[in-house]
């Protein structure tokens, strides 16, 4: 309770820190009566110009908001592959998703179509559906041969992500002029951040994680083993299958609007595991929370510095707050 | 270390950054998508750079019309609002003449400039070279890699100047236009090209006299070049862009392997449009007579060059026909067009005599 408290304390600061710095100053009380007046159409007097309202409007506050979510979205999903696949260095990229939207990203900056329709361009559109396509095919192929499902899926998860890399690396060849694009894409970042954007994303992260949190009891069940969830009654092959589709789902949505950003979905899940136990009831809420305020936290960071990628900031914060927790995990830690 | 060509044409596709209005109805969605369909269709057709003035009717009839004025040599009067075609085919209102300009290229800068219109650049694209000097005091509002967009909304420009073909990331011009920012792309893959963008920015600033004026003062300057390498015998010219890996030069019928043929060379170019590298085997077997090296600046010498593995076959470096030049004046799409061609030619030609132009000078 007081760990939630404290995340939810986190999350209220980075909303108001990242809405507050830019690399334009506006005067925080202009900020607060920008935000107030939008959200409740009160008025403290206009001292602000229209373009302050654009920048904080139309620009701080949906970047903020789309960071929260696809923390959240990544920090789901890693916590219900690691379940999944009782492997604690799965993460939402580990099946072949990353290499799937990013040649679907890939092929979307070489195609010679540009259109936007409510804030998603070809690039958001190939990247969701390279995410799903790459998926479901490891999901497929994985059902052939003889192995046991998890093994099968994850080798056929590296095997599959391999052949889309290495049609990527094609792609960034051929690029030219593009490459930038494509490699800015690879980063990850949320410099395309914008309200239509965001309001289609939010659907699919928001009732994806809530039919994973749902399924809490099911994601325990299987962390026990196979044999153990079928004796309490989990349909065990139907219960993956519906698991796999929504951590994906979320994932897929994730990477369409944010790129590929690493980290978050590894380390968040782990590092709530470190501290509540392994309790997927709590582990997958406060995984929701921690990766929010991560990510939001990480890129008022990569913002303030310059605009560097978002997804090195992760990892410089991450790894050494996830060494220290490791080290002073008392107890044997497993998943 | 040396970076992309700068001005690396390589594909005739035009991309259309036209898009809907933000909230259509579910009823319209398909027929809005047929007509993105039919925008795009409509744009592959017609060519890059094309400009097409559409003048709208003006809105007051007592004044009598700079269009009616009879004889064609007097002052055409810059008339607003109007429409214009920018190079990625997109069509840009222009309500009025701008009074703040943001422009995220550097030729663009030193254009606006030579028009006398420096004081109205309130934001630019950092510029390493920083030309003209005056530019220094101007705010960068984005680098090679990336628009802070917030800046830019900060400026409220009445235009924005951008990059096309990926110079300015296509999400940010995008962003840009989303945000109700008025965005002309330009995009130069020919020496024609420079031309229309040059009278392009005219019209959209109200300076279309001094736009064709300097058009036709780098036209004539052009023509002096050419005249004076004119029967000169046309070396294979190699233009190393950068060698720290792998070796670039001129992609073929580029802006550079252009400039390389009107002054009087033979461009020897990696063999593909879009294709910026070329092998070792290829550029022994083309044979360049003279090499010239836009990287020198970064540190390379001719005896570095000629020091290369099999290099030493090459009659260029058997002749120590290996020289420096300078690359920013050569390949910037502006007003110092003509210098740099003079440079080119001068360079492969040590021996002739070339007109050396005084410059354009930038406004004060």
């Amino acid at each position: 309770m007081i760990l939630a408290g404290a995340g939810l304390v986190a999350l209220v600061a980075v909303l108001g820190i990242g809405v507050a710095l830019g690399s334009v100053a506006i005067a925080p009380l202009d900020t607060l009566a920008i935000v107030t007046h939008r959200l409740f159409g009160i008025d403290l007097g206009r001292t602000w110009s229209v373009s302050a309202e654009t920048i904080v409007w139309d620009l701080r506050v949906p970047r903020v908001l789309t960071s929260l979510v696809v923390g959240t979205a990544l920090a789901v999903a890693g916590a219900t592959f690691q379940g999944l696949l009782r492997n604690p260095l799965a993460d939402p990229y580990v099946l072949g998703t990353a290499s799937g939207a990013a040649l679907g990203a890939a092929i979307a900056v070489l195609l010679p179509v540009r259109f936007v329709i409510l804030g998603f361009g070809l690039l958001q559109g190939l990247a969701f559906v390279g995410a799903l396509v790459s998926i479901y095919t490891v999901y497929r192929l994985s059902r052939i041969g003889g192995l046991s499902p998890l093994t099968s899926l994850l080798l056929t998860g590296y095997a599959v992500g391999s052949l889309l890399a290495a049609g990527l690396a094609m792609a960034m060849y051929l690029s030219g002029a593009a490459l930038r694009q494509i490699f800015s894409y690879l980063m990850g970042g949320f410099d395309t951040a914008s309200w239509p954007q965001l309001a289609g994303t939010l659907p699919l992260v928001l009732i994806g994680c809530l039919l994973i949190m749902v399924r809490a009891r099911s994601l325990n069940g299987l962390l026990l083993g196979e044999e153990t969830a079928a004796h309490l009654g989990i349909d065990v092959s139907r219960e993956r299958a519906i698991l796999l589709s929504l951590a994906s789902l979320v994932t897929a949505a994730a990477v369409a609007v944010s790129g590929l950003i690493g980290f978050v979905g590894l380390v968040v899940p782990h590092v709530v595991r470190l501290i509540v136990g392994p309790n997927a009831r709590l582990v997958l809420p406060l995984s929701a929370l921690g990766g929010a305020v991560l990510l939001a936290f990480a890129d008022v960071i990569a913002r303030s510095v310059g605009d560097i990628p978002v997804g090195i900031v992760t990892a410089l914060i991450g790894a050494p707050f996830f060494i220290v927790l490791l080290r002073r995990a008392r107890t044997g830690y497993e998943l | 270390m040396s970076a992309a060509p700068p001005v690396p044409p390589r594909r005739s596709h035009v991309f259309p950054s036209q898009r809907l209005p933000r909230s259509t109805p579910s009823g319209v969605r398909l027929t809005a998508l047929l007509v993105v369909l039919m925008l795009f269709l409509v744009a592959c057709t017609s060519t890059v750079g094309s400009v097409a003035p559409t003048v709208a009717p003006p809105t007051s009839t007592s004044s009598p019309s700079a269009a009616s004025s009879p004889t064609p040599s007097s002052t055409p009067t810059p008339v607003f609002p109007t429409t214009l075609t920018d190079d990625e085919s997109t069509a840009v209102a222009i309500q009025r003449e701008p009074r703040t300009i943001v422009s995220l290229t550097p030729a663009t800068t030193e254009i606006l400039f030579a028009l006398g219109l420096g004081d109205r650049i309130t934001g630019k694209g950092q510029d390493v070279f920083l030309y003209p000097p005056q530019a220094g005091s101007i705010p960068d509002v984005a680098t090679f890699d990336s628009v802070d967009v917030e800046k830019i909304v900060a400026l409220a420009p009445d235009v924005v100047f951008a990059g096309g073909n990926f110079f300015t990331p296509p999400d940010a011009i995008a962003k840009l236009r989303d945000l109700g920012l008025t965005v002309v792309v330009l995009y130069a893959p020919s020496v024609d090209a420079v031309y229309k963008d040059i009278e392009l920015i005219g019209q959209v600033a109200g300076r279309t006299t001094q736009a064709d004026a300097m058009v036709g003062r780098i036209r004539t300057e052009f023509a002096n070049v050419k005249a004076a390498v004119a029967g000169l015998p046309t070396p294979r010219v190699f233009y190393e862009l950068d060698a720290t890996g792998a070796i670039y030069g001129p992609a073929d019928k580029s802006f550079l392997a252009e400039m390389i043929r009107l002054a009087g060379g033979i461009p020897i170019t990696t063999g593909s449009t879009d294709k910026y590298d070329i092998s070792v085997e290829r550029l022994i077997e083309q044979d360049p007579e003279v090499i010239l090296m836009a990287d020198a600046p970064f540190g390379v010498t001719a005896e570095q060059v000629a020091a290369r593995p099999g290099w030493k076959v090459m009659t260029a470096v058997k002749n120590g026909e290996i020289r420096p030049i300078d690359d920013q004046t050569v390949t910037r799409p502006g007003p110092r067009l003509y210098r740099g061609l003079a440079l080119l030619a001068r360079t492969i030609h040590p021996e002739a005599s070339i007109p050396s132009a005084q410059p354009i000078p930038p406004v004060p």
